[in-house]
């Protein structure tokens, strides 16, 4: 109850209309119009922070980020923009919430209460945009609730504040252009196309123009940020951004308050300011389109042509372990698979590992390297087709981790030991890194040591070190194995489902299904039992004419055999056939 | 009392009386209608496929049937606020069913929500070169998963309806359809059915068809539900009114 007063206080008596209204409004001093601004606008807020639209959309933008960042390494310059996509899916929420109240009153067709009331509908806009500090609770809260998640998974690197930033000046800009959007088109269908729209244009391929992707509100998915080996400068241009959402929601309000002011003199003024607000977009527009500077992608061509100059090398268990600076961190989690598998081998070869972080990147990608000749992008581009992990003649001594690939915790993480034990393990037990074709090229088929004794030594290698789930080890058989045409002839393959985040130089052998099947029955004999078999003969073991089944038989158990047969999706189990006589084969692991 | 009771069943309706009433309903359905809101979100969606179908035309990079979904999604949006039906309340009090108009409405949607698929598929079409090597996906598994996000925004449409939240209809429907929809696209365990691949698209097409059929089901029931809600206590303090009866 008000008790006949006014509802809010500041809120001058109701206004005469008609000719009385002029006389009214001038003599209605600033202050009290500014009084109700802040009391509408504090209703407003409370409103808006407690609608379930935004409740919803600051719900969905926490799973989005989650969904995000969950799987790649925890880069901040990566994450810190992932974080930007979370702030604009509650964004998407904001703006249709804002829309909402901004329409109310045509779209509940009081229009003409609203407009007894004193406020006028400048004042209710103004209102409106002040009300979107609702919204910086839940904006904020979701940035530190994702700040928190990725430091707390040993994030590499420092949070970048115009990033973070960045994505609540995009939550405010969604709803400013929300509130201009209900000013006009009071439909609730009006906001929830806003919304569409404003995800839409940050989407990823179908985007035209990628030199400009940056000047789209939030683009997503479409940026190199993951496999970088350290923030770049530029890139994204992080406060241009920020400028430019600033201007944006500078602009939709003003256009929303444009839609309702009456005076031309306030006409006028609104002119100005949009007229301001537009050149501060396209100032920020054109810093956002400045090509990235010469020296900082040689730099960057340098870290991943050659990163052994720039790479802190550190040597344990005879291993070399060679990171980008700021990627110590992952030492500990990279030794330990590697340490545990050589523990377990009688000898080493000659030759020294190495396990070298990588990078792939494309340099012809226009986000990246738009504004420079093309002949400066082809050179670049040479230079890093040439880099470790592109090109096919690499040391067979080395394992490669793209930047980027190495994954923080959870399963993924057990998955990632036990690639990187089994490529230590081949390196060990001496299975040439041989294929056909190049990594790069259309055909690229790795060698199959088919039959041969060293592959289940490798792969027992491995499981012993990482002790992976025996469900997982098995679920690479079958359908998901597939075949191999060694010699004209099928072989039943087996794919550990956890592989791919480590690249042996020529990809690494295609192991059997025979292999693992071996080497999983190896895990059930004494270890001891098994390493004195391997020691006694480890340079036969290692020869590639000892076969599984001489292994089988001087550890004294039966050689498993692998089916032969695969079950398609529908049930269906089929016997494959070899292809025709000329299709490209997977060579013999020889050597 | 007799006399009574006689009269009572000499005026009761037989229960499918309002069949006969549709034709003449037929003109104020067609007039509430929102064809405004679907024409322009069926509208907006074909015309952000236009455009990437050109920027493809000339990138000669074919759209795929991402896209379609993508821009089916204003459409999906306007159905959200197809199902409503105002004045609920007044509308109880009339011989004729209250669900009869929203269905209707649906029912008016149909075609044109068809349309619009076909349209958008035969864009996206457009942008494939002709001699192009293997066959297209299939389009049948894009269909049923097309009608299955219709109709579960036609029942988050009808549930909203009967919530609190009523007055805004569409703008609670529209989000929720496309939360469920993500969550059902995305989450890993929906996914091995609803997503080719994993799934095969005989699969994928059951599935999304068993989802249609489930949220028409779920539409069915809140579109009759009956019960009377208000959005909040309007008791002014200190005044006891009896407890509501549930009108039958």
């Amino acid at each position: 109850m008000t008790g006949g007063g006014p509802a809010l206080h500041g809120a001058d008596a109701a206004a005469p209309v008609g000719d009385h209204a002029q006389a009214a409004r001038t003599t209605r001093s600033r202050a009290p119009r500014l009084r109700t601004v802040l009391s509408l606008g504090r209703v407003e807020a409370s409103r808006l922070a407690r609608s379930p639209l935004v409740l919803a959309g600051l719900l969905a933008g926490g799973v989005m980020v989650w969904l995000t960042i969950r799987s790649p390494e925890p880069l901040w310059w990566n994450d810190g923009w992932r974080i930007g996509f979370g702030q604009l899916v509650l964004g998407m929420a904001v703006l249709a919430a804002a829309q909402l109240a901004a329409g109310r009153a045509r779209r509940n067709a009081m229009a003409d209460l609203y407009a007894s009331f004193p406020a006028t509908a400048g004042t209710r806009t103004l209102a409106h945009m002040a009300g979107l500090a609702g919204v910086v609770p839940a904006s904020l809260l979701l940035m530190g609730a994702a700040a928190a998640a990725v430091q707390l998974r040993a994030a590499i690197g420092a949070p970048g504040v115009a990033v973070l930033a960045g994505g609540l000046l995009l939550v405010i800009a969604a709803g400013a252009a929300g509130i201009a959007i209900g000013t006009r088109f009071p439909h609730p269908l009006a906001g929830v196309l806003g919304a569409l729209a404003l995800l839409l244009s940050s989407g990823q391929s179908h985007l035209p123009w990628a030199a400009g992707l940056w000047l789209y509100p939030w683009a997503s998915f479409s940026d190199q940020l993951g496999s970088l080996p350290g923030p770049l400068a530029g890139y994204p241009p992080a406060g241009a951004h920020a400028l430019e959402l600033a201007g944006l929601a500078v602009l939709a309000g003003i256009v929303a308050l444009a839609v309702t002011a009456s005076r031309a003199r306030a006409r006028g003024g609104l002119a100005v300011a949009g007229i301001a607000a537009v050149a501060v977009i396209c100032l920020a527009g054109a810093l956002q389109l400045r090509p990235i500077p010469t020296p900082d992608l040689n730099h960057l061509v340098s870290e991943v042509a050659d990163p052994a100059s720039v790479q802190h090398c550190t040597t344990a268990s005879r291993v070399r372990y060679c990171l980008y600076p700021g990627f110590g961190s992952l030492l500990p989690s990279l030794e330990a698979p590697v340490s545990a598998v050589l523990a377990h081998v009688p000898a080493q070869p000659a030759q020294r590992l190495t396990v070298r972080q990588v990078v792939s990147i494309s340099f012809p990608d226009a986000v990246l390297t738009h504004g420079h000749p093309n002949r400066e992008v082809s050179r670049w581009d040479a230079r890093v087709q040439r880099a470790p992990g592109n090109r096919g003649a690499a040391p067979a001594s080395a394992i490669y981790l793209p930047v980027g690939s190495w994954p923080a915790d959870g399963g993924q993480l057990a998955d990632a030991r036990f690639d990187l034990a089994l490529s230590a393990a081949d390196w060990a037990v001496r299975i040439p890194l041989q294929a056909s074709g190049s990594p790069t090229s259309q055909v690229f088929l790795q060698c199959v040591p088919l039959g041969q004794a060293r592959e289940a030594v490798a792969i027992w290698l491995a499981i012993l070190a990482t002790h992976p789930p025996a469900g997982e080890l098995q679920a690479g058989l079958g359908a998901a194995g597939g075949f191999a045409e060694v010699r004209h002839t099928l072989v039943p393959t087996w794919n550990y489902p956890g592989t791919g985040y480590v690249t042996p130089p020529g990809g690494g052998p295609q192991d059997t299904a025979a292999g693992y099947l071996l080497a999983s029955a190896m895990t059930s004999l004494p270890e001891q039992e098994i390493s004195h078999v391997l020691a006694g003969a480890w340079g036969r073991w290692l020869n590639w004419h000892t076969t599984d089944a001489q292994l089988a038989a001087a550890l004294g158990i039966r050689m498993p055999s692998a089916s032969s047969t695969v079950t398609l999706p529908s049930g269906k189990r089929i016997s494959p056939a070899p292809g025709p006589g000329n299709a490209p084969q997977n060579p013999l692991c020889t050597s | 009392m007799h006399q009574l009771t006689a009269a009572i069943r000499l005026t009761r309706r037989p229960r499918l009386f309002w069949l006969r009433a549709l034709p003449l309903l037929a003109r104020p359905i067609t007039q509430t209608m929102p064809w405004a809101a679907l024409t322009t979100g069926c509208l907006a969606g074909t015309g952000y496929l236009t455009v990437m179908a050109h920027i493809a035309g000339t990138s000669h990079s074919p759209l795929g049937h991402s896209a379609v979904r993508l821009a089916f999604l204003p459409a999906i949006a306007a159905l959200a606020f197809v199902p409503r039906a105002p004045f609920r309340p007044l509308t109880h009090t009339a011989p004729v069913p209250a669900w009869v108009a929203p269905a209707g409405h649906i029912a008016l949607a149909a075609p044109i929500l068809a349309v619009t698929c076909w349209a958008q598929l035969r864009i996206v079409a457009h942008t494939i070169p002709p001699h192009t090597f293997g066959r297209p996906p299939a389009v049948y598994p894009l269909i049923a998963q097309l009608t299955a996000w219709c109709a579960v925004t036609v029942a988050a449409a009808a549930c909203v309806d009967r919530s609190r939240y009523a007055d805004l209809g569409g703008a609670i429907a529209a989000p929720a359809s496309f939360g469920a929809i993500a969550l059902a696209w995305y989450a890993p365990i929906t996914a091995r059915f609803l997503a080719v691949p994993p799934a095969t698209p005989h699969g994928v097409t059951i599935a999304w068809y068993a989802i249609a059929t489930a949220a028409l089901a779920l539409t069915y029931v809140a579109m009759r539900d009956q019960w009377h809600r208000y959005s909040r206590n309007l008791r002014p303090p200190g005044i006891q009114y009896p407890a509501p009866r549930r009108l039958s």
